[in-house]
């Protein structure tokens, strides 16, 4: 394996393609596995909690217990404990995926090509 | 000089007394980052993927003195998201001024030129203008046709109203050195006190990508653009930092060098990834496990990382560390790194590879 400091092109990454999939775990580890990819997760989550109850937003921090996230119709940061927890939902869209360097890349050339002008690519609404 | 005496004096007796005071981890620069909107849509940029909701959330001019204070640190730097679309960002910086700290506003300056009535020219404030290289790469880079023109222009504008202005400059595969060297030229050629230069880096929540830049490669490209260097040429980061993107030195990554602070909190362990955030400086000082990050800690995530918030505070530490570090820094200072090596490296055939409809390979950050 070719130690790092002597890598010429690093390898890229590709996100898994979690919207709109359902976690339910069945024990720890399988709850584990899943905050770990909805921490990483680029849009909101939906928390199914034991009671019966569900908050969604975006979830900024994991610990050993418990996670904090930001729900989607407040600012201030709510904490869950992964006890409360029956499963999560990709409810969000994932607001990185079909975006990538290589399809600017395709798409600038195109866009070149047909003699447009001004070629920009613009930030999303957020309303 | 490329940093005025005072801000020299400022982080050089702030080292010191760190120093004295045997403290091993402390904080030299604040990335603080008021807001993730952006006014630009970068297929790079791995600081912007969040829920619109998130994305109109501000940090209030108190909660970011309150960062300020807490950490520290002698500089402030304010990136984002773009800051002057904050709806207080005077008055951000209008009171970490007055606290004394020495301000970067990192801006891509589309909105420079119509806000600049807003703030008041100060030693302790400098605009750092987001500069990708010539006009077609920085355009390039930024998803923006158009963008380096209005930078250039508000840049000009905000040198003749007398305010600092630097400019910083990732630099992605394919950068042709050529054109890199031609690019600091006009950037002095506008009037700016100096120059900031990094690797780009593969952001964990940036869009997907194929591959980047090894660290081989990064280091010939900046030999090839930062020997020989012309004395016109003016930049504002650490001497030796610029000597470890040459490969001519090593670093170990001190993350906590330069900590970010956002609406989330304090964040885990660096400007760059995402492991969580702490409530407070102190809690993320000693929460953090800073021996699983660093090129050392075999952490994949950071075997390729040459960036400046990981090392640059490293190359600063090693400056006020010894007599050694200190007289290598005078020496960095003034040398011009003569290379033919280097030299002959410019006359390759080159040119920004994903601006060629040739069949080069295709590699891209």
């Amino acid at each position: 394996m070719t130690k790092p400091d002597e890598l010429e092109v690093a390898p890229g990454f590709e996100h898994e393609r979690l919207e709109g999939s359902v976690w339910r775990p069945s024990n720890e580890a399988e709850l584990r596995e899943g905050i770990e990819k909805a921490f990483d997760y680029r849009g909101d989550i939906t928390i199914m909690k034991k009671d019966g109850s569900t908050v969604e937003g975006y979830i900024f921090d994991r610990r050993d217990t418990l996670l904090r996230m930001i729900p989607k119709t407040g600012t201030e940061k709510v904490t869950i404990r992964y006890a409360d927890i029956a499963g999560l939902s990709f409810t969000g869209r994932d607001t990185a995926a079909g975006k990538s360097w290589e399809a600017w890349v395709k798409k600038y050339h195109e866009r070149k090509a047909a003699g447009e002008k001004g070629i920009a690519l613009q930030p999303e609404s957020l309303e | 000089m490329p940093v005025p005496i005072s801000q020299m004096w400022t982080v050089a007796t702030y080292v010191l007394r760190q120093k004295l005071k045997g403290r091993k981890q402390y904080p030299l620069t604040l990335m603080l980052e008021p807001l993730f909107r952006c006014n630009l849509a970068c297929a790079g940029c791995g600081k912007i993927q969040y829920p619109a909701h998130i994305l109109k959330q501000n940090l209030s001019p108190e909660e970011c003195f309150k960062a300020v204070d807490e950490c520290g640190a002698p500089t402030v730097a304010i990136p984002g998201g773009e800051p002057l679309m904050h709806p207080q960002i005077h008055e951000i910086v209008e009171g970490i001024v007055a606290r004394k700290k020495y301000v970067y506003l990192c801006t891509n300056a589309l909105l420079l030129r119509q806000k600049l009535d807003l703030f008041k020219p100060s030693k302790f404030l400098s605009f750092s203008v987001h500069m990708d290289g010539q006009r077609e790469h920085h355009d390039f880079s930024v998803c923006r046709e158009g963008g380096y023109d209005i930078a250039v222009d508000a840049i000009r504008e905000a040198v003749k109203r007398g305010f600092r202005v630097t400019t910083n400059t990732t630099l992605f595969d394919g950068a042709d050195p050529k054109s890199v060297r031609a690019f600091f030229d006009e950037m002095m050629a506008l009037g700016v006190e100096g120059m900031m230069l990094s690797p780009g880096y593969s952001y964990d929540k940036a869009p997907d990508q194929k591959h980047f830049l090894g660290k081989a490669r990064t280091r010939r490209l900046f030999t090839a653009a930062l020997s020989n260097r012309k004395k016109t040429w003016r930049f504002n980061m650490s001497p030796l930092f610029l000597e470890m993107l040459m490969g001519r030195r090593n670093y170990r990554c001190t993350p906590w060098g330069m900590p970010t602070y956002n609406i989330f909190g304090w964040q885990k362990p660096c400007y760059l990834l995402q492991d969580g955030y702490a409530e407070t400086f102190q809690e993320l000082l000693e929460t953090t496990k800073w021996e699983n990050f660093g090129t050392e800690s075999g952490n994949p995530k950071c075997s390729n990382c040459m960036v400046h918030s990981g090392y640059e505070a490293s190359s600063v530490d090693d400056t006020f560390g010894s007599l050694r570090g200190f007289g290598a820094t005078i020496r960095a200072t003034f040398s011009k790194y003569r290379d033919p090596k280097a030299l002959k490296q410019l006359d390759e055939p080159a040119g920004l590879v994903q601006l060629k409809t040739n069949d080069r390979e295709e590699v891209h950050v």
